[in-house]
């Protein structure tokens, strides 16, 4: 094993990365038609160093390992990528559709998820990010990692392999002290292979693990080289005089002298997922079932960069090609899946769609993490996430604009209130109220009434609460605003006590009388 | 379950430090001095108590703005479920949560979603404006769930009523009070003054055992 200090690459590797990536769009898909249980589909996102499987990439190994598998480029004529069973089966990469199926007729043909791809991608970079800061995007499905100063490399890479599996893929992982060498020890590794220089492992393998180009691999098969080891026993100045700069660097990572130097990269900060349904949606539920393995996905992956999810972006096209935006924010930024979901099924249950569901996208905006000290004697929110959902339901039950905080608006009119989004200003201490006179209870709307006058003054009243003799009145208080433009208004506004005991507040405004409230 | 050492020593110190939340642990106190006083101290905690106000203009409002202006000043947050949406804000309440509510039926649904959510220790349940029919037809068995879901939570809720009505109150106080017109100009400090606060009905204190 490498020493700490020591040059030491990691290459993480995908097999059959474009493969996994159209195997994985299709799984959710066929879950998603077939209407298959969570627990079916269900993985973990639990990392435990000592428990890689799980059951998503089981189910997805028992279908498709031992189901001969190929991938067709985008024109959907040849073949691009094959799994061991369809290479044991005879195929071969570049192969027609016909002939491939002529070979095998079990074959499962896949077209390339190009938007999936690249998701999955991102999420390899930000997943290997926390594992080494100095990383290079190598290829698809290749990520070369430089682990000189990383400690408990293996336990790290277990744990890196397993978040992979998490999200559906199965990797290997190779070390050495070169990123050739790592690399070629990712190809053969099960699932994690650590190589020195002089290892022998290396020089068996096929000419074929370096990719060479058909011209270069055709002349040395002709020499009967067949092996990394054999074509590193060849003199180098011999290969160069005869083969040129390219049997050169073959020469160079066949003998693992090749001096690569890494392009690091910083892991974008886009997080997203996206997938198209191939028969519309009509029911919640599976659209629930993908949003959730969404989450999952992006949990994990912002949890691998040190951030939390702040806003989800949910993005909904119907078979009609319209598309539906919804923003919806997270009160205090978090990590927690069943949160997330809780809070995106809130929102999912009350859309109704004029068309099916032909696409999914989520993007979610992550935000650094806050401290938040609680005091001792202060009531501050213990989740505030729950309560804004508890918000968002009670708003669904009285109505948006009959929940929150109350708000005077800035006018002698009375009942002025605005309700606003609770903001929970706990800095406030002192609030000014009225000290004179008794609390309204406000009839909404006022109670029309018969008023009789004598003298210009109340002295009984009619109407469906209350009716009787006036005993007492004060009044009466003239009230107006807004004389300067069309939304003027006047009132007259008289204090009496009725026989009842009851003291009310009769309000006079375009010649309607109103009872406007109770004292209490 | 006795308490470890660790916890009672930090209780000794919270006491030397805080000496005016001592034994308040299980109480929560609305601020309002003739409430707190009549009760011990504050409303029991996870129980409901019932605030009876039989007579139409009695003073049950202003109770009502000194318990919400006494827990702003200490920091407090408050849920306002108005049973028929007749409160008055006179001036800003940024640590109130009101939820006008058209009828009974509703604030019940309200206080259940406030009560479930646990996030506001304090909640305060108006129904003196609703009307004797609806009051009457909400099961027995509601209130005993609220009561449920308050203990677990050790949530506190106020319900202001017009007559006996929450079957599983913890303690039900009477105001006896009739307001005059005079009392129109007269400062609320002196028209407290002339309140009468009565517990009709105490149920024995349950002896809960905090951590």
């Amino acid at each position: 094993m490498p020493k700490l200090g020591m040059s030491c690459f990691t290459v993480i590797y995908i097999p059959f990365y474009f493969l996994q990536c159209a195997q994985q769009q299709r799984l959710l898909r066929a879950a998603n038609s077939n209407n298959m249980s969570s627990q079916q589909l269900f993985f973990d996102i639990s990392i435990e160093d000592s428990c890689p499987d799980w059951g998503f990439p089981l189910f997805a190994e028992k279908t498709f390992a031992e189901i001969p598998a190929a991938l067709l480029d985008q024109d959907g004529v040849h073949v691009i990528e094959l799994n061991p069973a369809a290479e044991r089966a005879g195929i071969r990469p570049g192969v027609s559709t016909s002939q491939a199926l002529a070979r095998a007729p079990e074959l499962d043909l896949y077209t390339r998820a190009l938007p999936h791809e690249q998701h999955i991608q991102d999420a390899l970079i930000q997943l290997a990010y926390r594992y080494s800061p100095f990383i290079e995007n190598s290829a698809p499905g290749v990520c070369t990692l430089d682990v000189k100063k990383t400690r408990n490399r293996q336990a790290g890479l277990r744990k890196l392999l397993a978040q992979l599996r998490a999200i559906g893929l199965k990797a290997q992982a190779g070390t050495g002290p070169n990123p050739e060498i790592a690399l070629q020890a990712a190809k053969i590794a099960d699932p994690i292979l650590e190589i020195s220089h002089d290892c022998n492992l290396l020089q068996s393998l096929p000419l074929e693990s370096l990719e060479p180009s058909p011209f270069l691999l055709a002349i040395l098969k002709n020499w009967g080289v067949r092996t990394l080891g054999a074509l590193a026993h060849l003199p180098r100045v011999e290969i160069g005089n005869r083969l040129g700069l390219e049997g050169l660097s073959l020469w160079d990572r066949a003998a693992g002298r090749s001096m690569k130097v890494l392009q690091f990269i910083q892991p974008s900060e886009t997080f997203e997922e996206s997938l198209d349904f191939e028969q519309g949606l009509e029911t919640l539920e599976p659209l629930l079932f993908i949003l959730r393995r969404f989450l999952e996905r992006l949990s994990l992956r912002t949890e691998s960069v040190y951030l939390l999810i702040a806003e989800l972006h949910l993005t909904l096209t119907l078979e009609t090609g319209e598309e539906i935006v919804r923003s919806l924010q997270i009160p205090a930024p978090t990590r927690d899946v069943d949160r997330l979901f809780g809070i995106a099924v809130q929102y999912l249950e009350t859309l109704q769609t004029a068309a099916p569901i032909t696409s999914l996208h989520l993007k979610i905006k992550p935000s650094k993490p806050h401290g938040h000290q609680f005091d001792l004697f202060q009531g501050k929110l213990r989740d505030p996430n729950r309560f804004f959902q508890t918000l968002a339901r009670l708003a669904a039950l009285v109505g948006a604009e009959q929940v929150g905080t109350p708000q005077q608006i800035n006018t002698h009119r009375p009942d002025s209130v605005r309700i606003q989004m609770p903001e929970f200003d706990w800095s406030v201490k002192k609030i000014h109220r009225p000290k004179i006179g008794p609390g309204l209870r406000r009839y909404r709307p006022g109670i029309p009434a018969n008023v009789e006058l004598n003298n210009d003054k109340p002295v009984s009243v009619q109407s469906t609460l209350i009716s009787g003799k006036i005993l007492q009145v004060l009044g009466p208080w003239n009230l107006s605003g807004n004389w300067w433009d069309r939304t003027r208004w006047e009132i007259r506004e008289w204090d009496v006590a009725l026989e009842n005991g009851g003291i009310y507040r009769l309000a006079q405004s375009l010649g309607q009388w109103e009872i406007v409230g109770v004292y209490d | 379950m006795s308490a470890s050492p660790e916890i009672i020593e930090l209780r000794k110190i919270l006491a030397e430090r805080f000496p005016q939340e001592k034994g308040n642990y299980l109480l929560t106190p609305t601020g309002w001095p003739p409430l707190d006083s009549i009760l011990g101290g504050g409303l029991p905690k996870g129980s409901i108590t019932q605030l009876i106000v039989p007579h139409i203009s009695s003073g049950a409002a202003i109770v009502l703005h000194e318990i919400i202006k006494s827990m702003h000043e200490h920091s407090q947050s408050v849920a306002l479920i108005d049973g028929k949406n007749s409160f008055e804000p006179a001036t800003d309440y940024p640590l109130l949560l009101w939820i006008r509510c058209q009828n009974a039926l509703q604030a019940l649904k309200a206080t259940d979603l406030v009560l479930r959510d646990s996030n506001l220790p304090f909640s305060i349940l108006d129904f003196k404006q609703n009307s004797d029919t609806e009051l009457r037809k909400i099961p027995g068995t509601v209130w005993y769930r609220f009561q449920r879901i308050l203990e677990e939570n050790k949530s506190t809720l106020l319900a202001i009523t017009r007559s006996p009505l929450v079957s599983s109150a913890q303690i039900n106080v009477a105001l006896m009070h009739r307001l005059l017109i005079d009392d129109m100009t007269s400062l609320r400090s002196e028209i407290i003054k002339f309140f009468s606060l009565e517990i009709i009905r105490q149920r024995p204190h349950l002896d809960c055992q905090y951590a």
